[in-house]
């Protein structure tokens, strides 16, 4: 087997150290105003990238992140090991539970919420493809992702900015908070069919591939689920706590994701249903969740986002027109289609375009379908600085304009 | 509290236990008691009814029978509902199978549909003895100040010792992580205010009910609430847990079932759900 030499060793350490440590800082900058640690993390890596780095002293970012393509293709693992354990984590957060028990007004929201988004992230690329940033690619792939791009909401910005507005309990919120959630299992099935279609292994059928798909999904979610629950007693009672739970789940995310990727349905899809399964089973703890959840986003999802920021040179490939015009489809698609959803479930106007706008967060997820994407060839990477942008502006701006609507109820119960 | 208990009764190896059962409930909230057979009537079974009805010393005079043929779910909520039954009292089996089932099919679908509180004993004695530690959900939900309330009254009227109000934090994992985002303070003043959230809830209903002569102990837990309700039992040896349960339901409910199943399949200890 081969392996890294002394220096590729020091050069992969360097370029962790740098990477988290100013994630850290950047991170802790974005929350004394009040933003997601993320917005701090990718601009982390936009200092640390091509952009301001690579600009002011080439030699240094000459000398971190390109002098060594043995240590580069480590970090690389590691960055792939962090978009999996990500999506993980976003399974995790998945409660099917939940969602049932908030009954048909989620339903009608998070499905409103997914289908005119998705529709408008569709129509205009389709047509307008060439202004959207298409090569060579199919067209249709192309537009199948910019819809399913425009449809998955953020479920931990959501909950930051409905824990920070007092409206977590309350019923819009729990709608808000099932809702994002079922958006989160439909987009990514989706976007997983569009990934078979795109990488080295679409030698499946699109029948056969969404076959394979909401088999593995429906197995998962029932005789899997069962099978953890029968499993995890027994860990959680005769294994170490947390460690036992801690290596046996990380173990099993990453066999569901060799099977996905394996069938050729990517593996970031069996490690979020595999999250789904095992956040859903009785015999996790919300304790071990939280354990998880911490290990998981404040050492793994620091790296991604830095990482996103080394790929891209953000200043060349930033393109006004493009980003406005992801910008109007996607708050236009979102707001409009939760909020009538909303409307239609009972809720009043203002109410309504509170949830519109509590919907519109993207964040995270949104990077992590560019980043692929990218990855496969499928956008360029104008299309993807947009991307990112919008998942930023979207995460920014929502907490403020549930604010704004809801201002008057604000002010009432104060 | 309750004017009309009725009990339905299948001529098992613990009806007379059953019966015992009831009769003290009877006894302690100065009811009419009811019946429910559903089966063929003769008169072996009449007799051997009427020798227990003797044995277990219950007041004729405040006692109907009630004899009916058909389905057995459909004909008990019948009965219930002419009678105008405000409790029902039923056995539950427990069978081994794959996994462990507590209810049988009637179990449940009597519990899913009537429209009278029920009462499910999970091990009734012949010498019947009074609840002594009590659970009631806590858990926010639109029904939860009726079961407190209705709860308490049921707690008073047996002299619990103690009572035990269980309420729930919703997706705590992933607000804590939420909120993790911040500074050692700030994440455990976040976790205090949930907690302290959860105890306001219940402390907000209990404050204009009566709770003369009753301990209560105000819990929160981080969880699925079935899930922790039934931990919970388990872990205090509770005799009797209460809950509500007003919903519909529906071709869904089937598929992705519910916190009432979770209960249901793995009952911890007796079960009075409130509607």
């Amino acid at each position: 087997m081969e392996s890294l030499a002394h220096k590729d060793v020091i050069n992969l350490l360097l370029q962790l150290a740098s990477m988290l440590l100013l994630a850290r800082v950047f991170a802790e900058i974005a929350q004394k105003f009040n933003q997601p640690s993320v917005v701090g993390e990718i601009l982390a890596g936009v200092v640390l990238g091509p952009t301001i780095l690579g600009y002011l002293g080439p030699e240094v970012f000459e000398f971190l992140f390109q002098s060594n393509p043995s240590s580069n293709l480590a970090l690389d693992g590691i960055v792939q090991m962090a978009v999996i354990l990500l999506l993980f984590v976003a399974g995790l957060e998945v409660e099917l539970h939940l969602v049932w028990s908030q009954g048909k007004s989620a339903l009608v929201i998070s499905l409103l919420g997914l289908v005119i988004p998705f529709v408008l992230g569709f129509i205009f690329p389709y047509f307008f493809s060439e202004f959207f940033g298409l090569g060579e690619g199919n067209r249709l792939l192309f537009s199948l992702f910019m819809g399913t791009a425009m449809s998955i909401t953020a479920l931990p910005v959501v909950v930051r900015i409905l824990m920070d507005m007092n409206l977590f309990k309350t019923k819009m919120g729990m709608v808000i908070v099932a809702g994002a959630m079922v958006n989160d299992i439909i987009g990514w099935l989706i976007f997983s069919v569009i990934l078979s279609f795109m990488g080295e292994t679409a030698n499946l059928s699109l029948f056969n591939t969404i076959g394979i798909t909401l088999l593995f999904t429906a197995f998962m979610l029932t005789l899997g689920k069962a099978l953890i629950n029968r499993v995890l007693p027994w860990i959680n009672k005769k294994l170490a706590w947390p460690g036992g739970l801690l290596s046996l789940s990380m173990a099993f995310c990453f066999l569901a994701a060799a099977f996905t990727e394996w069938l050729g349905i990517h593996a970031i899809f069996g490690a979020f249903i595999f999250g789904v399964a095992l956040g859903d089973s009785d015999h996790l703890s919300e304790k071990a969740k939280e354990i998880i959840h911490q290990f998981i986003n404040n050492i793994f999802a620091p790296l991604f986002f830095v990482s996103i920021g080394l790929k891209i040179d953000f200043a060349a490939n930033f393109d006004v027109l493009l980003i406005l015009a992801i910008l109007a489809i996607s708050f236009a698609g979102k707001i409009v289609g939760s909020g009538f959803g909303a409307y239609r479930s009972g809720y009043k106007f203002k109410d309504a375009l509170a949830v519109g706008f509590g919907m519109n967060a993207r964040g995270a997820m949104e990077i992590i379908l560019g980043i692929i994407a990218l990855d496969n060839g499928l956008i360029d990477e104008k299309l993807f600085v947009a991307l990112v942008v919008m998942a930023l502006v979207t995460s920014m701006t929502s907490g403020p304009l549930m604010k704004w609507a809801l201002r008057e109820k604000i002010v009432q119960s104060h | 509290m309750y004017q009309k208990v009725a009990l339905a009764i299948a001529f098992s190896p613990r009806m007379e236990a059953l019966i015992s059962e009831t009769k003290r409930l009877v006894q302690l909230f100065g009811s009419d008691l009811i019946l429910i057979h559903i089966g063929k009537k003769t008169d072996e079974l009449e007799a051997k009814l009427d020798e227990i009805i003797i044995k277990t010393g219950l007041d004729k005079l405040k006692t109907e029978l009630i004899w009916k043929e058909g389905k057995p779910v459909k004909m008990i909520l019948q009965a219930c509902k002419e009678q105008k039954a405000d409790l029902l009292v039923a056995g539950a089996l427990k069978r081994e199978k794959m996994l462990t089932y507590y209810m049988g099919s009637v179990g449940r679908k009597v519990i899913r549909k009537s429209s009278c509180s029920v009462l499910t004993l999970i091990n009734p004695q012949v010498n019947a003895k009074r609840f002594s530690k009590v659970v009631i959900n806590g858990t926010q939900l639109e029904v939860t100040p009726k079961v407190i309330e209705q709860g308490l009254k049921f707690c008073q009227n047996e002299q619990v010792s103690q009572v035990h109000i269980l309420n729930e934090i919703k997706l705590y994992g992933l607000r804590m992580a939420t909120a993790a985002e911040g500074s050692e303070d700030e994440v455990s003043n976040t976790r205090r205010k949930l907690i302290q959230e959860e105890i306001k809830y219940v402390e907000e209903i209990l404050t204009d009910l009566d709770k003369s002569g009753l301990r209560i102990n105000i819990k929160v837990t981080a969880g699925k609430w079935a899930v922790e309700l039934v931990r919970y039992c388990e872990s205090i040896n509770a005799d009797l847990l209460i809950m509500g349960d007003e919903r519909g339901y529906t071709f869904i409910d089937r598929l992705f079932p519910h916190d009432l199943e979770e209960v249901l399949t793995e009952l911890p200890c007796n079960l009075l759900i409130i509607k």
